[in-house]
């Protein structure tokens, strides 16, 4: 088997909260990413999803290093990049890039969109500066955006194009892998079919992976070949997008996925719905055990109190499949 | 570098270069474009503008504009009551009148005060004697002089002032001709304390040389003058106790000069040590000003002239010149080595350059000049006092070419006083005029060293984070509430004890230091307002982006973070300049700001509270300052709220 | 609450000490002395009055005996062998010391005189700035766009750009001389405080009014206003019932930093009206070298400023729930 294009390994990321005390100890830890394991193939698309707060976006940062992990492994195509200076981490800049949640501000709206996107041909010196003008152009030309628009600003375009001149960025470094913070979830529902099928289409066209971040099912099941569910930090399942919505493993997928609503108004009045007790706990002070017990509606199929007390691995369901789960319902010890 | 690295990033659309030429047209409009266009429609931030412009142009071109001085400059020997031209028309406030008293002060190289000459004159067609006297002043003074005259009225004889302006590297000595003559001191052993006389046979235009030649020789020699007989004048010398028991007498050897370098053959009579019986008390001589003008010959230089000449004779020491009397021209040499009774000492001021005039010495030479003088038509004029003003207003060069400048284009002619003059006589418009420049000044410095501490704290508290942000934040919170205004007046009151040292050891004026501490108030304000901008910037998704791009620190500050915290603070400057000059003119109120002869609005709204009285409402010395300041201040803040509104992205797009 | 208060008190004890420790430094150790008169003084007098202000004392001896709060001198207590007459003091037993200036004066003395005095001044100033700010704002945005307004706006920007003791100028010449109404100067009675105080508080007058009028207009059109007026109220209720609540409250918030510039404001005007109030002391005190007086009023203002903001930012979080103090 070959090397994986992406291989994260058990990331941990925790944040000091509080003043920091005399002993240089924080008063508390938030376990943002508390042990996240999962594996990307060249041009493959992995949905990342969760409800908000459970360190989705955390963990794609930490991914592309803008917040060093804590623990854990981050390989690109076998090269470990946890830990590393920034020196050790530029080759790999242009081969992985990352598209942001809101198109209005992950631009600097005080420079043009040719600059924007010469910004990243200039910092890996790619190229001259009359090839990097036609390069821009052909750029916005492939986002589906007019090329003669170089020179104006951000604030002259609405949400889509921004968002679009955000992939562009992306793009410009001609990467393998882009990781995608919830690129849609700021736009108009008619303006995210554009969007993803713009991404869809890249992908076909470069060959591209995406790590795909969204709270909105529907989303991941159109564009993700393979979805994860995180919840409070950790993986709870992750399998293939038809065996997932078909049959989803874990307790917190089946109410994730219950929660959708069906086109059919017969069976959308039918449909059964799992409503989860209770709040997302605090991750600054995580249940123990499995983190989800305190809402789970099928803990009494569990017996004993392995659910509160032992955490579940993610591992897969036998031998012969691809599904993973962390649920002692699903894999008991 | 092959790029792009593979076939599949090879677009290969070639008609870029086609659309190359058509993306000019396709120009987007910058934020900065942007603020600029909604700023020129919000109409009275506009006009604010542009009246700041303007008004920054006037203030700047002050030299240039045919207005009166704003220094005391009407010549007139006592203060005027401050006048008010509308009330009648009296030709002595017309345009023009005065023009010569301004344009000849003007011409110089500076603002300054000057040497007033007085005359009375009885007599004649005074227009020529006016002519005559006046060339007489400036061929002894050596430079441009103004005159003012007050025709002669009833009983009164006419008067006549000439002023000669000084200027800053004027001297206050004369100019000694190096002739080569010797001076030699013999010191001879004295028996017990004891006055030493001298009686030297010189006439009265020497007096003041002579006199301070002698007393150029040690301070610890008093000595005092008695009038002697017509043929000279005596020296006593009472010799100070250090000199016990070594030095009895003093003899001057072969000719000395006088002031106009002619030479003076002088009989020294023997000296007479005689018992002490000086009838008054001792008197200190006048300040010793040319310490060593004996006798000159060439010789090696002092190495240090700051050193102190000690001469010995036998095994005592004693000093003869102080280091800190000595120029640098100075030149002493012991010629011949001391024999058992006599010491010769030589020194020599070397002849330098006129630079100036020495204005104790001017009414000696000008008394001397005026007797050979002839007036034509029988006049008589006689020299009333030459009075000395001090302080000094120095220009830049800029301003002195557009002194020059304006002399060349208008001459002497200048407007009137329109807004009438002061209490002194000066124009109140002029004084408007130049105090502009130095409230804009105070203003735009101060702002600038708040801008340079505060964009530098703020920015860089703001992008460490953490435990030093922590730090930092807290340290502006105590000063924040400190009562800024009683420590700063603390502070420049202490700072006055130091004036002369700063000023003479560092070149730092008290303004320097005062344009300092206003902008160490400011910055705390500005420190705050762009941590907040940095912090929220520094996390939003932008700088993330680039961050993933791979960009610098350098590279992030100053092309991301920079542009986009420079429109608050562009905001909050156009809010502290008004805040900067109220503060200038509050200190200024209270005596603590900008000094006199310098003007700015501060002591022009101090001359107007001042003035106010009730037997006649000098109302114009009160309104036209307010005005200028009230409407210069009005516009800054008028402009800089236009400027927050138009550079608010949140109202892009509405109006 | 508590661990705010307790905080900003801990905060202010350590601005405090840093005030009167840096400014007794730099006093003591600037050049020209009180004594360094024109004249030279006879040595046995100006050893009797080195003593007298204890200057002939080591450095630290003098700050310790300044900052109290034991009295070092012969009337220390017994204890440690002085006569026990006296055996506190310093600032921190609230004892200045006395003047050099006003020899038979006491700092204390000075201040307990003259603080009344500007403290009246002061809040006849912030009388005159809310009377005249809040219904000149509440007037124009009721007339919203009136020539009123207009007018209204002119005078208000007008006073916030200038400095006020050009406005004490304009004042006495037309009440004073071209209308003899008032005094010039002075201090005594009610007449004597209408000029000076009007002049203190016009620039915050023209501020508050600009404040009060910017959240009127915003109150005014907000929904429960509009339901008020829809009930059928009577205009005048609505207005001093519902809005002026809620439109006064930026001037609540400005009251603090209007206070703090009411007392440093009294400096010039207290100068220009003759009024022997703590700014002229001050003043007086900076120019002749009176350093322990000086001192003096700088630490009551680094008092009377701190606690105002202090109890500006109490109110704050009264007013609006949303404010956490532990957040400040």
């Amino acid at each position: 088997m070959s090397t994986p294009l992406l291989e994260v390994k058990d990331l941990h990321k925790h944040f000091p909260i509080g003043s920091v005390g005399f002993s240089g100890k924080p008063k508390q830890l938030l376990h943002a990413v508390d042990g996240v394991s999962f594996s990307l193939e060249r041009g493959e698309t992995l949905g990342l999803v969760g409800e908000s707060g459970c360190g989705k976006s955390t963990a794609a940062r930490a991914i592309v290093g803008l917040h060093p992990a804590t623990s854990g492994s981050i390989k690109f195509e076998g090269h470990e990049l946890a830990g590393g200076s920034t020196r050790d981490w530029m080759p790999y800049r242009r081969r992985m890039q990352m598209i942001f949640q809101d198109p209005y501000a992950s631009l600097d709206p005080r420079q043009t969109v040719g600059s924007i996107l010469t910004e990243p041909l200039k910092i890996h010196g790619m190229g001259r500066p009359s090839w990097r003008k036609t390069r821009t152009m052909e750029l916005l030309e492939a986002v589906g955006l007019n090329p003669r628009h170089i020179h104006r600003y951000p604030h002259e375009f609405s949400g889509g194009q921004r968002q679009r001149i955000g992939i562009a960025r992306a793009l410009a470094l001609e990467p393998d892998l882009i990781i995608c913070d919830e690129p849609v979830s700021a736009l108009d529902v008619s303006i995210q079919a554009q969007v993803i099928n713009l991404l869809e289409e890249l992908q076909e066209r470069f060959n591209l992976a995406y790590l795909f971040i969204a709270h909105d099912l529907a989303v991941v099941r159109h564009i993700c070949k393979r979805v994860a569910v995180m919840y409070l930090g950790r993986i709870v399942e992750i399998a293939d997008r038809d065996d997932l919505f078909a049959d989803p493993q874990h307790p917190y997928t089946r109410s994730l996925l219950s929660a959708i609503p069906h086109p059919d108004p017969i069976r959308e009045r039918n449909r059964e719905r799992i409503v989860l007790q209770g709040d997302v706990p605090s991750p600054l002070n995580p249940p123990s055990g499995c983190s989800f017990h305190p809402r789970c509606p099928e803990i009494d199929g569990v017996p004993g109190d392995s659910c509160k007390t032992i955490v579940p691995i993610l591992q897969k369901l036998s031998e012969t499949e691809t599904r993973q789960a962390s649920c002692h319902l699903t894999c008991p010890r | 570098m092959a790029s792009p690295k593979d076939s599949r990033w090879q677009f290969g659309s070639g008609n870029m270069e086609r659309l190359l030429s058509e993306v000019a047209a396709h120009k987007g409009e910058s934020l900065w474009q942007d603020a600029w266009r909604r700023l020129r429609r919000n109409r009275a931030a506009f006009y604010s503008l542009v009246f700041l412009i303007l008004f920054g142009v006037t203030s700047y071109l002050a030299p240039l504009l045919p207005i009166a001085s704003p220094m005391a400059l009407t010549l007139q020997e006592e203060p005027q009551p401050p006048s008010w031209p509308w009330d009648n028309t009296n030709l002595e406030t017309s345009p023009g009148a005065r023009a010569t008293g301004t344009v000849g002060s003007v011409l110089n190289n500076g603002w300054r005060h000057r040497s007033v000459v007085m005359f009375t004159s009885e007599g004649g067609v005074l227009d020529s004697v006016e002519a005559e006297l006046s060339e007489m002043v400036e061929e002894v003074s050596g430079r441009t002089t103004a005159v003012n005259r007050i025709e002669a009225k009833a009983g009164k004889p006419a008067q006549l002032f000439f002023a000669i302006p000084n200027r800053r590297d004027d001297t206050p000595r004369t100019d000694w001709a190096d002739t080569g003559n010797t001076g030699e001191v013999t010191f001879l052993r004295a028996e017990d304390k004891a006055w030493l006389v001298l009686d030297l046979p010189i006439d009265e235009t020497l007096f003041n040389s002579w006199s301070t030649v002698v007393s150029g020789y040690d301070g610890s020699i008093y000595f005092g003058t008695e009038a002697g007989d017509d043929a000279g004048i005596r020296f006593r010398f009472r010799l100070s106790e250090r000199f016990a028991g070594t030095v009895v007498g003093l003899t001057l050897n072969g000719r000395a000069l006088s002031a106009d370098g002619s030479i003076n053959d002088l009989e020294l009579a023997e000296p007479v040590i005689a018992p002490l019986e000086w009838d008054g008390a001792e008197k200190e001589g006048d300040t010793p000003e040319v310490p060593a003008a004996l006798a000159s010959i060439a010789d090696a230089p002092i190495e240090e002239p700051t050193a102190d000449i000690l001469a010995k004779f036998g095994k005592d020491e004693f000093l003869l010149l102080r280091g800190s009397e000595l120029e640098e021209d100075t030149r002493v040499v012991v010629q011949s080595g001391a024999s058992d009774r006599t010491l010769f000492v030589r020194t020599r001021v070397d002849a330098f350059e006129q630079q100036g005039t020495f204005h104790n010495d001017l009414k000696r030479q000008i008394g001397t000049a005026l007797q050979g003088l002839s007036l034509s038509d029988g006049a008589t004029a006689s020299l009333l006092d030459v009075e000395i003003e001090n302080g000094y207003w120095e220009l830049g060069t800029i301003d002195q070419a557009m002194l020059s400048a304006r002399a060349a284009m208008f001459g002497l002619w200048q407007t009137g006083n329109w807004m009438g003059t002061d209490s002194k006589g000066r124009d109140i418009f002029a004084r408007i005029v130049w105090g502009s420049r130095t409230s804009l000044l105070v203003a735009l410095i101060a702002t600038l060293c708040s801008l340079i501490i505060g964009v530098t704290y703020g920015a860089f508290s703001g992008y460490i984070g953490g435990k030093t942000d922590n730090a930092m934040m807290r340290f502006v919170d105590i000063l924040y509430s400190l009562p800024f205004i009683f420590v700063v007046i603390f502070l420049i009151t202490l700072m006055n004890e130091y004036k002369v040292e700063l000023e003479d050891n560092f070149g730092v004026e008290r303004e320097q230091v005062f344009y300092l501490v206003i902008g160490a108030i400011y910055w705390l304000t500005m420190a705050r307002v762009v941590r907040g901008q940095v912090l929220s910037l520094k996390n939003s998704e932008f700088i993330e982006a680039a961050k993933v791009l791979g960009a610098s620190t350098p590279r992030i500050l100053f092309v991301h973070l920079v542009p986009n915290v420079l429109s608050i603070v562009i905001v909050y400057l156009t809010l502290t300049i008004p805040a900067v000059m109220l503060f200038e003119a509050f200190l200024s109120f209270l005596g603590l700001g900008i000094e006199p002869p310098k003007v700015s609005w501060g002591t022009l709204a101090v001359d107007g509270t001042e003035a106010i009285n009730p037997l006649k409402i000098f109302w114009w010395l009160v309104f036209f300052p307010a005005m200028a300041m009230g409407s210069t201040l009005l516009a800054l803040n008028i402009l800089g709220d236009g400027l927050r509104d138009a550079l608010d992205p949140k109202l892009r797009g509405k109006d | 609450m508590l661990r705010f208060l307790l905080r900003r008190l801990m905060w202010f004890a350590i601005t405090l000490f840093c005030v009167v420790t840096i400014s007794f430094f730099m006093m003591r150790s600037v050049r020209g002395g009180p004594f360094d008169g024109e004249r030279a003084l006879d040595p046995a007098i100006e050893r009797n009055i080195k003593a007298r202000y204890h200057l002939d004392w080591s450095l630290p001896k003098q700050y310790f005996q300044y900052i109290g709060p034991l009295n070092l001198d012969e009337h220390r207590a017994e204890l440690f062998g002085g006569d026990g007459a006296k055996p506190f003091g310093g600032v921190l037993t609230l004892e200045f010391g006395p003047s050099f200036k006003y020899k038979d004066f006491t700092v204390d003395q000075i201040i307990s005189q003259s603080l009344p005095i500007s403290a009246l001044l002061g809040m006849v100033a912030m009388m005159w700035a809310l009377a005249l700010g809040v219904s000149a704002g509440i007037a124009s945005a009721l007339k919203r766009g009136s020539r009123l307004d207009l007018a209204m706006r002119i005078a208000a920007t007008g006073g916030i750009a200038l400095p006020n003791f050009v406005i004490a100028g304009f004042l006495i010449i037309f009440f004073v001389f071209m209308l003899p109404l008032l005094p010039v100067a002075g201090w005594g009675s009610v007449k004597h405080m209408l000029l000076p105080g009007f002049a203190l508080g016009a620039p915050y007058a023209a501020y508050i009014a600009r404040l009060t009028r910017t959240g009127m207009l915003e109150v005014l059109s907000q929904d429960h206003i509009r339901t008020a007026h829809a009930k059928g109220l009577a205009p005048k209720t609505v207005i001093m019932r519902h809005a002026l609540k809620g439109g006064l409250l930026p001037v609540v918030s400005y009251l603090g930093p209007a206070i703090a510039g009411v007392l440093t404001g009294s400096l010039v005007i207290e100068k220009i009206f003759k009024i022997p109030g703590l700014g002229t002391h001050f003043i007086n005190s900076a120019l002749n070298r009176d350093y322990t007086l000086a001192m003096g009023v700088t630490i009551l203002f680094t008092v009377l400023i701190y606690s105002m903001n202090m109890i500006v930012d109490l109110a704050y979080t009264m007013l609006d729930p949303r404010i956490d103090l532990e957040d400040m």
